[in-house]
């Protein structure tokens, strides 16, 4: 009878580390991936409207939506409008971002405040931002004050929630390492409770940013005079689809591109995570 | 000295986890504490690390009262509890930051050579494994040369050949500074390859039972017939700790006599 003795390996952690199974093909595939989907709709409707099966009038083919945006942008105007809307989300989305982090740690830190300032948050963040529309138009006029407080408002909810959740859900085990350090509240909150929540935090500001960009419209719906979501309102009320469009197309642009760039921003932070995501997930 | 006089603890539930656990622990001796589950043994830890304050009663070292973290007093958990977001090197040196910058990158680069992970130091703690990584929460525990170092159940998580080449290991560390160790298991075979003494406790709720000293020399074959009877006399212990009809006796009357077999 033959009998094999195997020694137990140890120590082999390095497998799990090894990268997926990619070439530098596969580096260029991946995002090419993610523009197979976008890219084929609007082949197909460019075919439909070129066959003729549809005018195409109330929905412009991709080619006339692209003549627009040329247009547009030969004209400078383009550029202004985007400038407008990328300032007013810029300063919303900051002053939103200071203000629910700066409650959200507050409320998450300290059982008390949270039990004093939480509900009061709670209920202001069930009422629908858009609703504050005509009371900041009152107090702070119809010009940038008023749409960048919208903004705010909206960005700085979701913001609060994260970080508040994600101090919560702090591993206790982890804060204890640090209490048998005795680290101070402060050092507390910058060696152990800050690098905990930041995940957390990073797609609690994807998720501001993205609100960011619904309220921008909603801000240039009260009567702006320039910016993408004056486009869309110009395009309604002098009936050109294709400038609709073309400004919706640049808001999903601009949308995907700030929030590619918060995520590129932060990765360096975040490489030491363990998740599901850093392996690559299957295939 | 460390002297735990008298401790108790009940918790807000109601739970009676402690009763008036008592003993004093040299200064480089090694405490094993070892009983059926819930008989307090990671109460009585959490009280000497000043986690927990206990109910009642003292722990003092060097006539220092304990009511929290202390620089002296470090703690190993049965989890390595390693900060994710540092490099295995910043781990270990987590408790060194109020040194200067080059006296800090030497003592981690002496502790991480001692633990033979030099090749590790730039390392996520998500790329060890577990006996690696336990390694690490090791190293931080020693490198601020702690007099008394507390583990609980630190290496059950492991396999059993990692398990005991990490308890040769830690007494091979425990000889460089020779500091109080005080461990806490369920394992019998580990407390009698450390200890000097084995405290065997009773459930519910946690109270000393006996108290068994190992004279053997060091280093210890676990495989010597005289190391089976040590093992054999704590597990005697262990099962009447947990039989009800036994009578609580005075643990102190064990000390030293306690070689009845």
């Amino acid at each position: 009878m033959a009998m094999t003795v195997e020694l137990p390996v140890r120590e082999s952690a390095d497998e799990t580390t090894s990268p997926a199974p990619s070439g530098r093909l596969w580096r260029w595939a991946r995002p090419a991936l993610g523009l197979l989907l976008p890219v084929s709709l609007a082949l197909t409707w460019e075919l439909i409207v070129w066959l003729g099966l549809s005018s195409g009038r109330l929905v412009p083919p991709p080619t006339k939506v692209f003549a627009t945006i040329t247009d547009l942008a030969r004209s400078g105007e383009l550029m202004r409008h985007v400038t407008v809307t990328l300032t007013r989300v810029a300063a919303g989305f900051g002053l939103g971002v200071v203000a629910g982090t700066l409650f959200g740690a507050i409320s998450g830190y300290w059982g008390l405040a949270r039990r004093l300032i939480d509900p009061t948050v709670q209920a202001l963040r069930a009422i629908p931002s858009i609703a504050w529309v005509p009371l900041f138009i009152l107090w702070l006029g119809i010009f940038e004050t008023s749409k960048i407080a919208l903004i705010a408002v909206g960005v700085s909810f979701p913001v609060y929630l994260g970080v508040m959740g994600a101090i919560l859900s702090v591993d206790r085990k982890i804060v204890e390492v640090g209490r048998i350090f005795r680290l101070s509240g402060p050092a507390m909150i910058r060696r152990i409770l800050l690098p905990a929540v930041l995940p957390a935090y990073v797609v609690a500001l994807r998720v501001g940013l993205g609100l960011g960009w619904m309220f921008v419209v909603a801000a240039e719906f009260m009567g702006a005079s320039e910016g993408l979501g004056y486009l869309l309102i110009d395009g309604q009320q002098l009936g050109k689809p294709t400038q609709i469009v073309a400004a919706i197309v640049i808001f999903a642009i601009l949308g995907k591109a700030t929030d590619w760039l918060l995520q590129v921003a932060t990765a360096p932070w975040l490489r030491w995570q363990d998740a599901f995501a850093t392996q690559g997930g299957p295939i | 000295m460390l002297a735990l006089s008298s401790l108790s603890k009940i918790y807000p539930n109601g739970v009676h986890a402690l009763e008036r656990f008592s003993a004093d622990i040299q200064p480089g001796e090694i405490v094993a504490i070892i009983g059926g589950s819930g008989c307090g043994k990671s109460t009585l830890l959490r009280a000497i690390a000043g986690l927990d304050r206990a109910s009642s009663g003292a722990v003092r070292l060097d006539d220092t009262p304990i009511v929290a973290p202390h620089p002296k007093i470090g703690i190993i958990f049965q989890e390595p509890r390693l900060l994710p977001w540092l490099s295995v090197a910043d781990n270990i040196g987590f408790g060194l930051s109020d040194l200067p910058a080059d006296t800090r990158r030497e003592k981690i680069a002496r502790a991480l050579a001692r633990v033979g992970l030099a090749d590790k130091a730039n390392a996520w703690p998500r790329e060890l494994s577990g006996g690696q990584a336990q390694r690490v929460a090791i190293a931080r525990a020693l490198v601020p040369q702690p007099e008394v170092l507390l583990l609980d159940e630190p290496f059950s998580a492991l396999d059993a050949f990692t398990r005991k080449d990490l308890q040769d290991h830690l007494l091979d560390l425990w000889a460089d500074t020779r500091p109080t160790l005080v461990l806490v298991t369920h394992d019998v075979d580990e407390a009698v390859v450390l200890a000097d003494r084995v405290l065997v406790m009773r459930p519910r709720p946690g109270r000393l039972f006996e108290e068994i000293k190992v004279n053997l020399t060091r280093p210890r074959d676990r495989n010597s017939p005289l190391f089976g009877s040590f093992k054999h006399h704590v597990l005697t212990a262990l099962d009447r700790s947990l039989d009800r009809s036994v009578p609580d006796r005075d643990a102190k009357a064990g000390v030293g006599g306690s070689m009845w077999w």
